[in-house]
């Protein structure tokens, strides 16, 4: 077979959903053998790229030729059969078998029923021994750490004869050594006739292994180019943000004595001596990427994980389980709003009063009334839009289902708010009122923690803002100057340089 | 907080009854509705079908499933199974008779008991009913093993102990007067009997918490997602224990009123009850899959399999058909519910 020069070439792809352009007018190549990096800010339309090459979404329009013929998947395996390999977060191999059991799962070969020992196994146990010889074929896989079940997996990509291993974001879960062991694996997969797709939100990564590096911004494709010809990492960083307007911030008046939550030496499996304090009246930002510990602090916080150090609240140490910290006068509205936020096949009326039922009993039993009516005055405050209280809270909009779970919180009346990922996946407008409903919580004195990966929004709203990496705190922002977002992104991307240097270039 | 704290207004627009009305209701509704119309075969295919003291033995002769029913239907709510209930009908029965024996009356030692006073042999059985409740607690709630598999355990270790006290055979002698006398008591003037007040009682009571109370509502928040319950305030272990001892409560009253019915401890006393009060759940419409359903759903159900069953012996089915029958109506039922959801929810 005559072999293309690019083993993938993506012409005007286009990806709507239904409020949104997730992917616009996209061309680029990628050339055969190398190690092509995609890099991008969360919502910059890498993940949808790659759901499209994998078969998981379906193309609104353009075109995508593999080995110089038209390729449309339309599902994960059909895209496995022409060649493209995926190496998802979520590891695809069963703990419970050996090495060569998973190596060679979905391609055994049977006689009456019996395994039988093929050429073909044995060739792919080579191929995981020229790659890692260390790890033994009749090796239980449970046994292995991360890194080697991705060398598994990377393995059985290389033995089926796939073209393209696409690796989403493989060292956020892997030590340093292991990073070391898996570079040398993945630069030694061009000599296997294998190109890489690499994503990663660690820009060094990028610079070690990479042989071209595609920046997306906004779901538009900004530039394809060698790494060589790329200077240095703020260029990069420049490429990725691009001249982003953000939204006004207005300094607020507020006592910053007044304080209310203090967080001492808190560590856990994922945070590092986090410290910070913060006073009634103030918005505080967490702002960091993909796996920098963001989640992991609002739930310790909120007592559904468990830490050491001390949480002051209010001059009391806090309790360490949901419920007592709710009563102490903390709210959460989770990261996850379907799985953790929301009772989805119980009605609004079902929803909105649970974290304060006091507020509507009496003796433990509900006032129907008052209940209806509290639903009500929350359907109306936040603009919910449904026809009834007793609609199933499944049936709304993901804006409203988020609206929903806010109501909650603040029905329960607490002192503190914290908002994990507070407008992640829901449209313009119900993002503006939720952004008004903080601003105004705060105007009453009540304290505001917001976990987001996304820079504009908590440096539209937020007085504060902490920069995390890795579960440490990286740096402090505060708002009001001008905002330096190169020092921001070499912060959250783990670059070290920056600590001791005051973020806020004061501009007059 | 204050944002333009607005009363209700007319915006947020009434709908009309039917979308109001909740999917537990609906699918009471619907199965009522069924019940009627399996009731009206009934009625035309069997003669003297309609008549009031059939109604009334329909009505109440599964009062033992439906007291069971109870605790099993809460616990399916928050998403949990109780496969004990049944051993500890017998287990409860068996201690009950064991406690309240005389001692030393006999060289027969199934004839000797602890001769305590009856109040305080009822007390101590349900204590120890309790305690097998318990045991589900601390496994389940505590250390979240899957309750289908802890309650399976409990189920045989209660129908053990029944068995190592009564040595596979029964307690029925050395016996007090006052013990036969609940089980067989009725309302004086007819002959509902003690037991079915109970039933009655309860199933109020039942309906009351989870229509009314902030503990019947959060059994519903836990089995919608016990996550977010967490999440949001309720005790979400504590609840789940306290349910599965009050299951263990409801079953240990059974096996007392069962118990002194007969006069009789056995240990192979309601054998299979914990299926029964599954399929009644789940004829009535309680989801397994938990956060739906109601006590009503439960009791429905009851009286729905009480009138099969009745109908097909009245048509000279054998006996031998029994478990049978019920497979057959539970099918039909389980899908009858998934067709009337389905559509509403399209609709």
């Amino acid at each position: 077979m005559e072999l293309t020069e690019n083993v993938l070439e993506i012409r005007d792809l286009v990806k709507d959903f239904p409020s949104v352009r997730a992917v616009n007018d996209v061309s680029f190549d990628i050339k055969r053998n190398t190690i092509h990096c995609l890099v991008g800010e969360n919502g910059a339309g890498k993940s949808t790229l790659i759901k499209i090459l994998t078969g998981a979404y379906q193309r609104t329009s353009g075109t995508i030729l593999l080995n110089g013929k038209e390729f449309a998947p339309s599902s994960t395996k059909e895209a496995k059969e022409r060649g493209i390999s995926t190496l998802f977060q979520e590891l695809n191999v069963v703990d419970q078998l050996t090495v060569e059991e998973n190596l060679t799962l979905g391609m055994e070969d049977t006689k009456f029923g019996f395994l039988r020992r093929t050429d073909k196994i044995n060739k792919i146990v080579s191929v995981m021994n020229s790659l890692e010889p260390s790890i033994r074929p009749q090796q239980l896989v449970s046994t292995l750490s991360v890194a080697k079940k991705q060398i598994v997996e990377i393995a059985k990509a290389v033995a089926s004869e796939s073209d393209i291993i696409i690796m989403d974001e493989p060292t956020a879960a892997i030590s340093e050594n292991e990073i070391q062991r898996l570079f040398a694996i993945i630069k030694n997969l061009r000599e296997k006739h294998v190109t890489v797709i690499y994503i990663s939100h660690r820009l060094d990564e990028i610079f070690e292994i990479g042989d071209y590096v595609t920046v997306m911004r906004d779901g538009r494709h900004i530039d394809t180019k060698p790494l060589s010809e790329v200077k240095d990492r703020s260029e990069l960083i420049k490429l990725m943000i691009g001249k982003t307007v953000f939204e006004q911030y207005t300094p607020r008046e507020r006592d910053s004595a007044d304080v209310i939550l203090q967080v001492n030496h808190l560590s856990n499996h994922k945070l590092q001596d986090i410290s910070f304090s913060v006073s009634r009246g103030e918005i505080v930002g967490f702002y960091g990427l993909v796996g920098a510990g963001k989640t992991e602090l609002a739930r310790a916080i909120y007592g559904a994980d468990p830490y050491t150090g001390d949480i002051i609240f209010k001059g009391n140490k806090l309790s360490s389980t949901p419920d007592q910290v709710i009563q102490a006068g903390i709210t959460l509205v989770p990261e996850e709003r379907r799985t953790q936020g929301l009772f989805t096949i119980l009605t609004l009326r079902g929803n909105i009063p649970v974290m304060n039922m006091k507020k509507i009993s009496r003796h433990g039993f509900i006032n129907g009334a008052r209940e209806r009516e509290v639903t009500l005055e929350y359907i109306d405050k936040l603009r919910i839009a449904t026809s009834s209280t007793e609609k199933s809270a499944a049936q709304l909009s993901g804006g409203n289902q988020q609206k929903v779970v806010l109501s909650k919180c603040l029905f329960a009346d607490a002192d503190l708010l914290m908002m994990d990922e507070p407008t992640r996946g829901i449209d313009v407008g119900a993002k503006s009122e939720i952004y008004s409903i903080i601003r105004q919580l705060a105007a009453e004195g009540k304290a505001i923690l917001i976990f987001s990966s996304e820079l504009p929004e908590v440096i539209n709203i937020c007085d504060t803002i902490y920069l995390l990496y890795d579960g440490r705190m990286q740096d402090t922002i505060h708002n009001g100057g001008d905002i330096d977002s190169e020092m921001i992104m070499h912060a959250v991307s783990g670059v070290t340089a920056v600590s001791g240097v005051t973020a806020v270039k004061e501009v007059l | 907080m204050n944002i333009e704290t607005t009363k209700p207004t007319k915006s947020t627009k009434r709908a009309g009854w039917g979308s109001r009305m909740s999917n537990e209701t609906y699918i009471t509704i619907f199965m009522a509705g069924v019940l009627l119309v399996i009731f009206l075969i009934a009625c035309l295919a069997v003669p003297g079908f309609y008549n009031p003291k059939n109604i009334i033995n329909i009505l109440t002769n599964n009062w033992y499933i439906v007291i069971i029913g109870i605790g099993v239907t809460f616990l399916l709510i928050t998403g949990n199974f109780d496969m004990s209930v049944g051993g500890v009908i017998a287990m409860t029965g068996v201690l009950s008779v064991y406690f309240c024996q005389a001692s030393n009356v006999s060289r027969n030692v199934l004839a000797n008991g602890l001769g305590l006073p009856y109040g305080v042999a009822i007390g101590l059985a349900l204590l120890c009913a309790m305690g097998i409740g318990g045991i589900n607690a601390f496994f389940v709630a505590g250390l979240k093993v899957p309750s289908i598999i802890v309650t399976l355990g409990t189920m045989m270790l209660a129908r053990g102990i029944g068995q190592v006290v009564t040595q596979g055979a029964q307690r029925n002698t050395s016996l007090p007067d006052v013990f036969g006398v609940i089980g067989n008591a009725s309302i004086p003037g007819t002959t509902l009997k003690f037991s079915v007040v109970i039933m009655v009682t309860l199933l109020i009571i039942a309906f009351i918490f989870e229509r009314w109370t902030v503990a019947g509502r959060r059994t519903y928040l836990i089995g919608a997602n016990s996550e977010a319950a967490r999440l949001s305030g309720v005790k979400v272990t504590r609840h789940i224990a306290t349910l599965f001892i009050i299951s263990a409560l409801l079953a240990g009253i059974t096996g007392i009123l069962m118990t002194s019915e007969y006069k009789a401890g056995l240990s192979s006393r309601a054998m299979g009850f914990e299926f029964d009060a599954l399929v009644v759940a789940l004829l009535g419409g309680v989801s397994i899959a938990g956060g739906f359903g109601s006590v009503l759903n439960m009791f429905v159900g009851a009286i729905l399999l009480s009138t099969m069953t009745t109908m097909a012996t009245a048509l000279l089915l054998s006996p031998d058909w029994q478990f049978t029958l019920k497979a057959v109506v539970t099918f039909i039922a389980i899908l009858a519910q998934r067709w009337a959801l389905d559509r509403r929810s399209r609709g």
